[in-house]
Formats: C-alpha cells, structure tokens, sequence
C-alpha cells in the first residue's frame, strides 16, 4: 500500500507533468515565435505569486479518433484567479503548446467555470487567446464550447469588465468572444483574429492577403476597429491591461478606484488660453487640451489608431476617473463620421454601465457629408451617439471649446441629451451650421449680403446666444477649465437618475 | 481598351483590359508572373499585362489636375481623407520628410486639415496642386 508520502509524491510528480504543458520542443517552438506559454503569461499578468490555478487535471471525454488516450495536460488551457494591483479578476489562458490550444468541450467548460465565477464575485474576467480554433475531433462538443462562452460573455457584459487578449491565432467562431467582450487587446506580429482565413477568401474571391495583413493588430487597430489596443509585444501588452485595470471598476455596482491625488485641483493653466488659434478655419490637438487639463497630464487613450476623429480614453480629475469623448480637429476637422459614432458610442455606454462619470470636449464642424456615409448609414450609426449619452445616467458634462454646429452639437452630449453642466470657452460657436452657410441661406436675396454675413457671424458664432437660453450653463475662461470640472464633478458625485423600467432598450445597430 | 493599376503582393502592374464583344473566345494570354486575373464570368477579357508602372515622372505640365502616379514597390500613397480642396503643398518632390511631418494642407468642412507622412521616406511624388478638388481616397502623396 502507498504511503502518504508516496501519495504527495505522486500528486506533485503530475502536478509538474500538467505545468510542463506540450512539453520542452513545443514549449521552445513558442518560445522562438515571440510568444510565452499560457502559463507565462498569466504571471506576467497577475501580481507575483497570486496566481491560483483552478482545473489543472480536466481531462478531455471525447471518446472520438481516440483522443481521450491522448496526452492533453489542462486539456489545453491554464484558468484561475489572483490579483491585479491588489484586486481580484478572474483569467484564463489557452495554451498553443496542447493541441495548438484547441477548444473542445473539457477545455471550454473550464473557461465557463471562470466566467462564472468572475460574475457572481463581481471580478473583471480576461480571456487570453492563443488558439486554432475548434478541437474538430470533439465535434458538436466543441460548438457548445463555444456557444456556451459567448452567452455567459454576453450574460456578463455590463456587470464585470471582461478584457480579451489575442496572442495567437483567433480564427473563426472564436473571434466571437472577444469581440462581445469591451476590450481588445493586440500583439503586433504574433495575434490574427479573422472569421476566414487567406487560404479561404483566395479559394473564394481570389484575393490574395497575408494574415497580418488580413487579421493582424495594425489591420484591427486601424481599419476594422474590432481592436482597442496594439502592442509592440506580450509584455507591454500585459502592462498595458493592468493599467486598464487600474481605471475601471470590479463591476457594475462599484465606482472606478480613486487615488490619492498629486496634481492641485486648482490648478490654472495658462497653456489652454493660446491652443486654440484665432483662426477657426486651424487645427489644434484636442488631445494638449485634454493634458493640461486632466491629473498630471496623463490620459489613457483607447483605439488610438481608428477613427482618429475622435478621442476616447481615460484619465483622472482630482484623483477621480473620468471617461472622455473629444472631438479632434485634427484629424477630419474632427467631424464625426460612420466610425467615429461606433467608437465614442461604445465607450458611453461602457462608462455607463461602470459608473464611470463622462466628460465630452466639443469641436464638431458637423457630420462628415459624402454619398459613401449616407450609403453606409451614418444616418443610423450617429444615432447610436445621441443614444448612448441620452440613455447614459451617470454624471455628464460637457466642455464647448469651439465648433458646436447642428446635428453633431446635439451628439456630443448637449444639454438636451442630459449633460449635467455644459462649459463653453469664449471662442465657442455654437449653431445651428457654420456662420457662413447658414448666412448664404438666411441672405440668400439681400442685396446686402456681404454685410449681413460679418453681422451674423459676429451676433451668432458665440457661445452667448445659447447661454442666453441656458442650453450652456456658464462661459469660462480657458485655463479654469480643470478646478471648474473638478468642482462640477464633485457636486455630481451622488447623482441619482432613473430611466422608465423596461427590459432593454433598443439602441439602433 | 480600359487601363487598370493592379497591386499584386505590393508590386503595381498597369493592366489593360479589353471587352470582347460577340463571344469570341478571346485567346487569354496570361503572362508568366502576372497577376492572377480571374475573370468569375463574362465578358471575357484580354489581359495584357505591363511591366510594372513606375510613377510617372511629373513632366506633364498639369493646369489644374496632375497626372496620378500609382505606388510602386516599396512605396505607399497616402490619400484625401475625405472630400475637399488643397490648399498648399508644404514640401517638394525629393524631399525627406520624417513621420508626423505636414506634406499638404487639405481644405475640408472648412478646415486647413494638416495631411502628415505616416512614415519616414522621400516624397516620390505629388499627385495634386494647389487648388485642386479632390476626392477621399485620391492619392495625394507618394511616399517611399
């Protein structure tokens, strides 16, 4: 009879063997490709030594092509929970050294285990993906895998933060729970996510791509804006989720953390008066107005590379977090456009669903004209904007700095959409259009009509008509922009407002 | 007889292509290494392909429109955002430009919109003078 010391032994002898995962050869193979194993990875992800595994010794059942005699350790995924600077969240890693880390049915009921216990302790949940798809020998078993995934991913969204890694392949049905989670991150080189690969669309349209090309993190960061983030590699990849992590809060009933802040909340600077230049016809970098403004300069920028239109991201205001959506006029005159309305709806109604307080820099010359955006239906797309800040009930407020002209002045959260204080800077013009077309309408007999044009311009592209009816609540000087948030913020803080019950709303798609 | 710049793999080929009325089976004579032309139905087509089009060299004297040059291998155009007119060319052919550098300014929704290099290279070739109205995806710029 075994001994308990045999017993302990024995357990640690097939703990190690399940730890080397796919084995030296493998192990080495990711190695030379850029890429750790699952197991690396989550170290570089939790903080050190709080890792917990859960599942270790699941094993596959399929019966099929003799894949239970099969050597899978962790049936090709490492799942559990540690800490991120101190706070719990929930992960798990497939690993492309098993079976090139594909998903059958054992291997998909640990991640459901996680998801689920990532949502009833209200903890983020992050899937890092490094796998080829589906285990084809588990047949169907596998299809409910996934299926299962996507709906406890679906169940979950708006509770818990859920972030998805792609390091590796991430090809067909699997790039669906990812893309139902609200964070995407990519490593440049190494991660593809697509529904069909090259070999696929050539056999079919003839089109001739590389996979990077085709799925790669610059293709997702930049064109499809299925991404949220591109990284030089795994490491600043990980740094970069755990700064992420750092701003959202645990889950929907939890406000953002706050941190003890080192930047004077009355703090003027005098660098905001001369950024915008005299001309209105001049670009200017929203994002210097966004630094001089928020804590120590930092601003956490989400979808740097799509739709560049628009600025969304994450900073601090008095050590509090704020979501911010920022027009840019230096990309497009920074007129919001198909794209550009998906990004910053998105992010709304992310910020929403989290607590987390939105702040909105307005200088939108209008919706980009042109037959492709009607055709591709901006039209619907823009009203996922108005949608999104009129359902938003966390506080709003609103920054004017310049431009606010029509429709896409009613888009970036105006008083009507429920924006809790609206600021407008002296250079502000806000409008039903630009002065001077809305002039070429209004004079478009008048004998006069040079003369009636400077005279609307100089009565009508100011920020004073609109306080006059207090759709703007106070004309501020530029560099009291940051202690005049901080104080509106404050006052916000306990606002309370609720919407008619209903299942769901409707938020056109 | 309609001409078509077709990228294959990065490399530009200028392809010519004509309809062939009355179904005469058109002998196609693809070239060794051309670009694979895979007609999915009629009309049938002759495929004559070209050796790879340089950018024409900007000898043209254009009144109001330059002649387009296409990329070539190794290099990449950067193109009109959206519709609009330019305003001023801020460099000159030949010349080095660094990423983030402004290459032209681009008049939109009544915005002197800076166009930047996306990358570090030499500035092939303008595709557009000042002036000049634009539509989004023209090339305006190549760069290599």
């Amino acid at each position: 009879m075994a001994t308990v010391q045999e017993k302990i032994e024995e357990l640690q002898a097939r703990q190690e063997h399940i730890e080397a995962g796919g084995g030296a050869a493998r192990v080495e193979r990711q190695h030379a490709r850029g890429k750790h194993t699952a197991r690396e990875r989550l170290e570089m992800l939790f903080d050190a030594d709080s890792f917990v595994e859960l599942d270790m010794f699941v094993k596959t059942r399929c019966t099929y092509f003799g894949l239970n005699e099969k050597d899978l350790p962790g049936d090709g995924i490492v799942t559990g929970y540690g800490t991120v600077n101190g706070r719990l969240v929930y992960a798990y890693a497939q690993d492309f050294t098993v079976s090139g880390g594909s998903l059958g049915e054992a291997h998909a009921h640990k991640i459901w285990k996680v998801q689920d216990l990532a949502l009833k302790n209200g903890a983020p949940c992050i899937g890092i993906n490094d796998s080829g798809g589906a285990r084809i020998q588990e047949g169907v078993d596998a299809l409910s895998g996934f299926g299962g995934i996507f709906f406890r991913n679906t169940a979950a969204s708006g509770v818990i933060p859920q972030i998805s890694v792609i390091m590796g392949p991430c090809a067909g049905g699997a790039v669906y729970s990812p893309a139902i989670t609200d964070f995407i991150f990519m490593v440049e080189n190494t991660s593809q996510m697509f529904i069909t690969g090259p070999a696929v669309i050539q056999s079919v349209t003839g089109e001739e791509v590389t996979q990077e090309e085709l799925g790669g993190a610059l293709a997702h960061n930049e064109k499809s804006g299925v991404a949220h983030f591109a990284c030089a590699d795994e490491a600043a990849c990980f740094a970069k989720i755990r700064e992420l992590l750092d701003f959202l809060p645990s889950n929907n009933l939890e406000t953002a953390p706050s941190v003890e802040p080192t930047d004077d909340p009355d703090r003027q600077d005098e660098a905001l008066v001369s950024i915008i230049p005299d001309n209105p016809n001049m670009p200017y970098d929203m994002k210097d107005v966004i630094r001089h403004i928020v804590d120590n300069g930092a601003f956490f920028e989400i979808q740097e590379l799509y739709a560049k239109n628009v600025i969304i991201g994450y900073a601090r205001l008095d050590g509090r977090v704020v979501g911010i959506v920022a027009n840019q006029p230096r990309v497009m005159a920074g007129c919001l456009d198909v794209n550009a309305s998906d990004k910053a709806a998105r992010f709304v109604r992310f910020c929403d669903a989290f607590n987390i307080p939105l702040l909105t820099f307005v200088d939108v010359p209008g919706f980009l004209p042109g037959v492709n955006q009607e055709h591709t239906g901006i039209i619907r797309h823009g009203a996922k904007m108005l949608f999104a800040y009129s359902e938003a009930t966390v506080p709003k407020v609103t920054v004017i700095t310049r431009k606010a002209y029509g429709g896409a002045y009613i888009a970036m959260c105006c008083r009507e959409l429920g924006a809790d204080q609206v600021m407008a800077w002296p250079s502000a013009e806000i409008a039903v259009m630009g002065p001077s077309g809305a002039a070429n309408i209004i004079f478009r007999k008048d004998p006069d009509k040079e003369a009636r044009t400077q005279e609307y311009i100089h009565d009508f592209a100011n920020p004073y008509v609109a306080a006059e009816r207090g759709y703007v609540d106070m004309i501020i000087e530029p560099q009291t922009t940051r202690p005049l948030l901080i104080t509106a913020f404050n006052a916000l803080a306990n606002k309370r407002e609720t919407r008619p019950a209903r299942k769901h709303a409707n938020i056109p798609l | 007889m309609k001409k078509f710049n077709v990228t294959v793999n990065g490399k530009s080929y200028e392809v010519e292509i004509e309809e062939v009325k009355g179904g005469a089976t058109a002998a196609a004579a693809p070239a060794p290494a051309a670009p694979k032309v895979t007609p999915q139905a009629a009309p049938k087509m002759t495929v004559t392909p070209k050796a790879a089009a340089k950018p024409a060299p900007a000898a043209a004297p254009a009144a109001e429109a330059k002649p387009a040059a296409a990329p070539a291998e190794g290099e990449h155009a950067i193109t009109a955002p959206m519709p609009g007119k330019i305003v001023k060319l801020n460099a000159e052919e030949g010349q080095q430009v660094k990423k983030g550098d402004v290459l032209l300014v681009l008049e939109a929704m009544k915005m002197q919109n800076e166009i930047t290099a996306d990358a570090d290279g030499t500035i092939k070739a303008y595709n557009v003078l000042p002036g000049q109205n634009v539509k989004a995806k023209d090339i305006l710029v190549i760069l290599g």
